[in-house]
């Protein structure tokens, strides 16, 4: 009898119960959709602009989303752009472009996720007719953009290998490289521009060259490692990114190593990297997401209008001599990268809290 | 006293029928879910329901899926497979090496080496797991890490691009206007379903689940089962890594990383008990679907992803919810 109550019960009870979980999260879904039900309307004056980009868990992203999300086109509602997360996986991405290619976005701000694996979705995009802007990361085949606009990588390896070695006493002394993740563009690029610089200083030397993947955790973890294999014996920090280069500075400070005189270099100016320039910890050069973003949506703009377009973002008038709008017709445009040092640390900071 | 065996088996009879009942409804929750979310997009985005959509919702989803119909026979065992996205990768990767350069090698000639080396790698796992009876979570959980360490050996941590138009035509063309890689997952899924519900194999894979004891008793290969499942897996992951490879028209170092729980997640939300023994592909299939249509439907309606990874997580939970539920009645 007990056994019989026990199966009576539990049939009776326990999936009912689950099939209402399933429904309520069902319903979860439902109601994110009445919510946003009605933007899914089309209206024919309205710009669509698709943004597949490489992952929202940077905090570049984040800032080269909330700079084009800042644009006076998308402020006015002149146009709409739509995010689409490609959380580093270059096969998501490729899955996203189908659906903006099905969807008919009148226009694509491009991101890649990887800059070979980009060439195949931006192809399709290209045959289907819609023009593909290139933000930040150049992929491998340029024929398939419209027009590009970021930053250099090359410049910024080049800069931060300059600001390290020059600070080292007399240029000379030994140094050590963090990299990114190996075979990513800036990786690659970044190393390109620290290479040439070093060679032009043969009283630098290399002591080691490794990964640390971009991550701070990696950065801090590899530098307790070479501190614990040379000792004193390492001068200077040139990392590709600041977060490793911050990670290198918890573990220099950790040894007590005197900063003033042991140069840390990271590229990118994220807000922790210009808080540690303002405590005088680093050097890092300014990656202007803002522009970059803000950039791309002017020359999709330009795209779709036609030459009647004038920019509308005040990014054009920020780097006189060297980053000219013209008329938005060029095939690339190349936001300059801005030394952080201390006396201008404080207004890129400012520039930041406000955004 | 002859009343009291009467009782007992009207006791018994009405259990096993609520207990049937129990059961259909927990296996068509899962489907009432799905035709809900289909139903809910198909009211919100004006674009969901065309056939250009449904075609890249299949697509997407069958990378995934195939993965998916894997791990169904690695679960249904009583098993895990963690180490399928490194295996993946460095499957793609070698097939990708065969179709570059001047001469490039057919597709099929990579596709097969590629799933050598998938076989290969889930045979490693598999004798550790079934014959020297290591954990399969800790066995697979080092094939993650060094499979993924062989491939970025094998790749010096660099992407393989340039593959031939012949290799990507995997990836990007149609068969009578279906995707190809639609074609796979879902001839993947044919056989899967025919070999688990119809042949003398796929009942001992539910047996070595279900009860590991008796089916030994029975005379039932256990170790050999277990052998199979995981190089079955290794065969799927494989084949899944020359379709990423051909769609991503490069093979990544870092293609893959944590794919194993979408294919776990998929195959739970399913239904499939991750004790062994219940379970099946075409409900795998449905958690598949499950999980690409909220991905998908969430981009045509410009949610946040963010969303997509809470939402995701609920249905994993309601799914094992099921589970126990259902495992309950059993006991």
């Amino acid at each position: 009898m007990i056994k019989g109550d026990k199966a009576r019960m539990h049939p009776d009870k326990a999936p009912g119960f689950t099939r209402r979980e399933i429904l309520r999260g069902a319903m979860a879904v439902g109601a994110f959709g009445l919510v946003t039900g009605c933007r899914g309307k089309n209206n024919q004056n309205v710009h669509r602009i698709a943004v597949p980009l490489q992952g929202m868990t940077a905090e570049f992203m984040q800032l080269w989303l909330r700079g084009a999300q800042a644009h006076p086109a998308i402020r006015t509602g002149l146009a709409t752009i739509t995010v689409f997360d490609g959380r580093m996986d270059a096969l998501t991405q490729a899955n996203q472009f189908d659906t903006i290619i099905t969807q008919r976005y009148d226009a694509i701000i491009f991101i890649p996720v990887d800059i070979q694996a980009g060439v195949g979705p931006a192809a399709q995009a290209k045959a289907a007719g819609i023009p593909l802007i290139g933000s930040n990361t150049l992929m491998a085949d340029r024929s398939l953009y419209r027009c590009y606009i970021g930053s250099d990588g090359v410049v910024s390896g080049e800069d931060v290998a300059r600001a390290v070695v020059t600070k080292l006493g007399g240029g000379k002394g030994n140094v050590v490289i963090l990299e990114g993740i190996i075979g990513h563009s800036a990786q690659i690029e970044r190393r390109q521009g620290i290479q040439t610089v070093l060679a032009q200083f043969p009283n630098v030397k290399v002591l080691e060259m490794k990964a640390a993947n971009w991550s701070r955790a990696d950065g801090q973890a590899l530098m307790e490692n070479w501190l614990t294999a040379h000792g004193s014996a390492i001068n200077g920090v040139i990392s590709q990114n600041d977060e490793m280069a911050l990670g290198a500075i918890e573990a220099l400070k950790a040894r007590a190593v005197d900063l003033a005189t042991h140069p840390v270099g990271g590229v990118d100016g994220l807000t922790d990297a210009l808080d540690a320039v303002k405590r005088g910890e680093m050097w890092t050069t300014l990656q202007d997401a803002n522009a970059q973003a803000q950039g791309s949506v002017d020359l999709a703009l330009r795209v779709l209008i036609g030459p009647a377009y004038q920019p509308m973002s005040d990014i054009w008038k920020q780097y006189p001599g060297k980053l000219d709008w013209g008329d938005g017709t060029r095939t690339e445009y190349m936001v300059p990268w801005t030394a952080v040092t201390s006396e201008n640390v404080d207004r890129l900071l400012a520039v930041r809290r406000a955004g | 006293m002859s009343s009291a065996p009467k009782q007992m088996e009207q006791v018994q009879a009405r259990a096993s029928a609520l207990d049937s009942i129990g059961r259909l409804i927990s296996r068509y929750g899962i489907l009432i879910a799905l035709v809900l979310i289909v139903l809910v997009l198909s009211v919100s985005s004006e674009n969901f329901l065309t056939a250009g959509n449904l075609t890249n919702v299949l697509r997407q989803v069958s990378i995934n899926g195939i993965l998916a119909v894997g791990m169904t026979f690695v679960i249904l065992t009583g098993g895990i497979d963690l180490s399928i996205g490194s295996v993946l990768a460095f499957a793609g990767m070698v097939g990708a090496s065969l179709v570059i350069g001047e001469n490039p090698h057919a597709p099929i000639t990579a596709v097969l080496a590629a799933m050598t080396v998938g076989a290969g790698l889930g045979a490693c796992s598999g004798v550790l797991i079934a014959w020297v009876r290591l954990p399969a979570f800790v066995v697979t959980l080092g094939m993650l890490s060094a499979v993924r360490g062989l491939t970025l050996i094998y790749s010096r941590g660099m992407p393989i691009s340039n593959l031939s138009a012949s290799f990507k035509f995997l990836g990007f063309g149609n068969v009578f206007g279906v995707p190809v890689t639609v074609v796979l997952f879902a001839g993947t899924v044919l056989v899967a379903w025919v070999v688990l519900g119809h042949t003398i194999y796929g009942r001992r894979v539910y047996a070595v689940g279900g009860n590991i004891r008796s089916a030994r008793t029975c005379g039932i290969n256990v170790s050999g089962i277990i052998f199979s499942v995981y190089l079955l897996m290794g065969l799927m992951s494989a084949l899944a890594g020359v379709t990423l490879t051909a769609r991503t028209t490069a093979a990544l170092p870092q293609a893959g990383v944590a794919y194993e729980l979408d294919a776990i997640a998929a195959v739970v939300i399913g239904g499939t008990s991750l004790t062994g023994g219940v379970g099946g592909v075409l409900l795998t299939v449905v958690g598949v679907l499950i999980i690409g249509l909220l991905n998908n439907g969430l981009d045509l309606l410009g949610i946040s992803s963010y969303y997509q990874q809470v939402i995701k997580g609920l249905m994993i939970v309601a799914a094992v919810l099921i589970d126990k539920a259902r495992h309950a009645d059993a006991v």
